[in-house]
């Protein structure tokens, strides 16, 4: 643990402050996205066709983005007040660099009607002139701005990190395995952030490598390339980038968990072996993405659903199993905090399970492409990493002896839960039954009662959209009123 | 029971597992819950635990090897089924499916064919499955709306699909890759005879 200045720590705090306020501002407006989504394909409103689409990118791409965004901004706080001191210009540069790149999304995307959804599957972003061409180099130009802020501000994280822990080897954790007497201690926050972090710089830099090449085939419309590589390194940026804002998140709830139970969670031999397996899962997993391209060399589909499988020893035998002793008869004191951290880790285990489900290459082949894709995603976005952000966000805004606002955030928070699980049952309905992902609308489907029952579906999820909105709000009234109560505090201090 | 399982599609089989693992999830959350307010001493607990989690790891490791065992064995590749009794060229296009008999030595942008084929039931087929321009995805559904296999249609590359297409009747052809503003209303028929 590190002694920060008075001075340092405020500032640090601000940053938090201002990275938690932007995501609260960003997060419904994507959410009305989806909303918007749901409403066009249950025929509620008129959606034109390049209206859904671009949403459908703008939603897309914005979630992942604010989600690692929100994900390194905790990481950041936790890591520059507790473990290791930090640049915090470099945290602002990321901070603006990221506002920037968003805008630009925006601006392509409402604007210019880029809509080749999130992972741009090449060459989709070339082929379809629904958008105006200039609307692809800002979407690609904002999203190699993203990925260099984002890999600036990991590389300062991991450097730092290394400084105060005695070299990056030590930051793995390996002197847990070879019994190193006199050894530092390594927080589990830090050994996870490492790992995520590491793995996501290849990602990122695969992720910027092919905004080049996209850049350049925008600007020479002659060149060619090879669609399965680009979709193998497409797949390998967007499932790195997902499961490293997972992991990120996962890694804060060991340092934040143990303050509501009393009860130490420390680095051991297990713990280390289980997450440096992580890494290699991390980088291998992405291959399950491409079971449909049977053309790929078959050890490669073999490696995709093995190391899926694999993911979840790690996940459930110690992380899941330490929230399970930390939690048993601990006394402990249920604040939103902890509940949020513990449905969190229920949501990640739900949306895991269905997608090692989906990761199975015997049944991938009815689930591909369905709505039971973003049912898993989102099962352990919305209701793993987004409770574990707002977990942290509440965290970083409380103050002391409110208990009637935390009544308030509870309620709101139960709202937003059975909204979400409701609008995730309709996701989860529409996979089994068939229905495909990605439709604008459903009706030019001409098969037997496929129309209807996707139109239904989509109105019910509506009204659970509509609920977890309502939620989403009454929690911001408790967040926001413990922020200026504690805004008053520092300024009276 | 027999019967049951007879009638149990692949999707119905998806939902039940995943439902019972939810319902566990949900259970140890309540059980969490619930014991929380009683307090026991941390080594005691620890002990616990830690016995559970050691059968817990033996297994979900056993159980993980059998299941990658059963499901490798099941896998839709034409490499694990033999020699097909009828080949079918398709292009996706966008935003139309073309289709004709046999193998084609023409580019997918010179390829003619049909929106609509038949072919005959019980009879092994392969789908020999290409893009004229992005990537799209050939999905086969039967008249009651249940997705029966896909493949994905890659431009530059000759995908393999084959299906042995047990009843007659009108199957529809969907595409499962997002392709563009008019991807939900690319469609194709195949009728079995």
């Amino acid at each position: 643990m590190i002694q920060l200045e008075p001075v340092k720590l405020k500032k640090q705090r601000r940053l938090a402050i201002t990275w938690s306020v932007s995501f609260l501002i960003l997060f419904p407006l994507l959410i009305i996205l989806g909303l918007l989504m749901r409403l066009g394909q249950g025929e509620l409103i008129k959606l034109l066709l390049a209206n859904f689409y671009a949403f459908m990118t703008l939603h897309g791409l914005g979630m992942s983005g604010l989600l690692f965004s929100m994900a390194f901004a905790t990481i950041w706080y936790l890591i520059s007040t507790r473990y290791a001191r930090l640049n915090i210009r470099i945290g602002y540069f990321v901070f603006f660099t990221t506002l920037i790149g968003i805008a630009g999304l925006t601006i392509g995307t409402l604007i210019g009607k880029f809509g080749p959804g999130w992972y741009m599957l090449y060459p989709l972003p070339f082929k379809d002139p629904t958008w105006v061409p200039w609307s692809i180099e800002v979407s690609i130009i904002s999203l190699i701005i993203l990925g260099i802020a984002w890999l600036t501000g990991i590389s300062h994280l991991l450097y730092s990190l290394s400084k105060e822990y005695g070299g990056f080897m030590k930051l793995l954790g390996w002197q847990y395995i070879r019994k190193v007497e006199e050894r530092k201690e390594l927080p589990p926050i830090v050994l996870i952030t490492t790992i995520s972090l590491v793995s996501a710089i290849p990602g990122f830099l695969v992720g910027i490598t092919m905004m080049f090449l996209y850049l350049f085939q925008s600007f020479e419309t002659v060149l060619k390339f090879d669609p399965l590589l680009l979709g193998n390194m497409t797949f390998f940026f967007g499932h790195t980038l997902s499961n490293v804002t997972l992991y990120c998140s996962v890694g804060w709830v060991y340092a934040l968990l143990p303050e509501f139970t009393g009860r130490e969670w420390k680095t051991n031999k297990l713990l280390v072996y289980a997450w440096n397996a992580t890494f290699f899962l991390i980088l291998l997993v992405y291959l399950h993405h491409l079971y449909m391209d049977i053309v790929q060399p078959l050890s490669t589909q073999y490696a995709g659903q093995i190391a899926s499988y694999l993911s979840a020893i790690p996940a459930t035998a110690i992380t899941m199993f330490g929230v399970i002793f930390q939690l048993y008869r601990s006394k402990i004191k249920w604040s939103i905090i902890p509940i949020m951290l513990l449905l969190g880790m229920a949501g990640w285990a739900i949306g895991g399970f269905a997608a090692s489900v989906d990761s199975t290459m015997a049944i991938r082949k009815i689930l591909n492409s369905t709505l039971w894709v973003p049912a898993h995603f989102h099962t352990y976005t919305l209701m793993g990493i987004v409770l574990f952000i707002f977990a942290f966000i509440f965290y970083l805004f409380q103050t002391k002896n409110k208990e009637q606002k935390d009544k308030l955030a509870k309620t709101g928070f139960w709202l937003f839960a059975i909204g979400g699980y409701g609008f995730l049952l309709m996701l989860y309905l529409g996979g089994l039954k068939s229905i495909p992902r990605s439709y604008a609308r459903y009706t030019g489907i001409n098969i037997n009662g496929m129309h209807t029952t996707a139109v239904y579906l989509a109105q019910i999820s509506v009204l659970f959209i509509l609920l977890l909105l309502i939620g989403l709000f009454i929690m911001y009234f408790s967040l926001f009123a413990n922020l200026f109560r504690m805004k008053k505090l520092d300024r009276s201090q | 029971m027999s019967q049951f399982i007879a009638f149990l599609t692949l999707q119905g089989f998806v939902g039940i597992i995943t439902l019972v693992a939810s319902l566990i999830i949900v259970s140890v959350v309540i059980f969490l819950i619930v014991t929380s307010n009683k307090s026991e001493d941390r080594s005691l607990v620890k002990y616990k635990v830690y016995k559970i989690r050691a059968r817990y790891f033996i297994g979900l490791s056993v159980a993980l090897v059998i299941i990658l065992f059963i499901s490798l064995q099941l896998l839709h590749y034409p490499r694990f089924q033999g020699e097909a009794d009828e080949i079918v060229t398709v292009v996706g296009i966008q935003w139309d499916w073309e289709m004709a008999h046999g193998i084609t030595d023409k580019t997918p942008h010179q390829f003619l064919g049909k929106n609509e084929i038949s072919l005959p039931v019980n009879k092994r087929i392969k789908f020999i499955v290409t893009s004229d321009d992005v990537t799209h995805n050939f999905g086969i559904y039967n008249n009651k709306g249940v997705l029966l296999t896909q493949i994905q249609a890659i431009p530059q590359y000759r995908n393999e699909l084959q299906y042995f297409f047990t009843q007659k009747g009108k199957y529809t052809i969907l595409c499962l890759e997002y392709c563009g503003l008019v991807h939900p209303f690319m469609m194709g028929t195949i009728h079995v005879q």
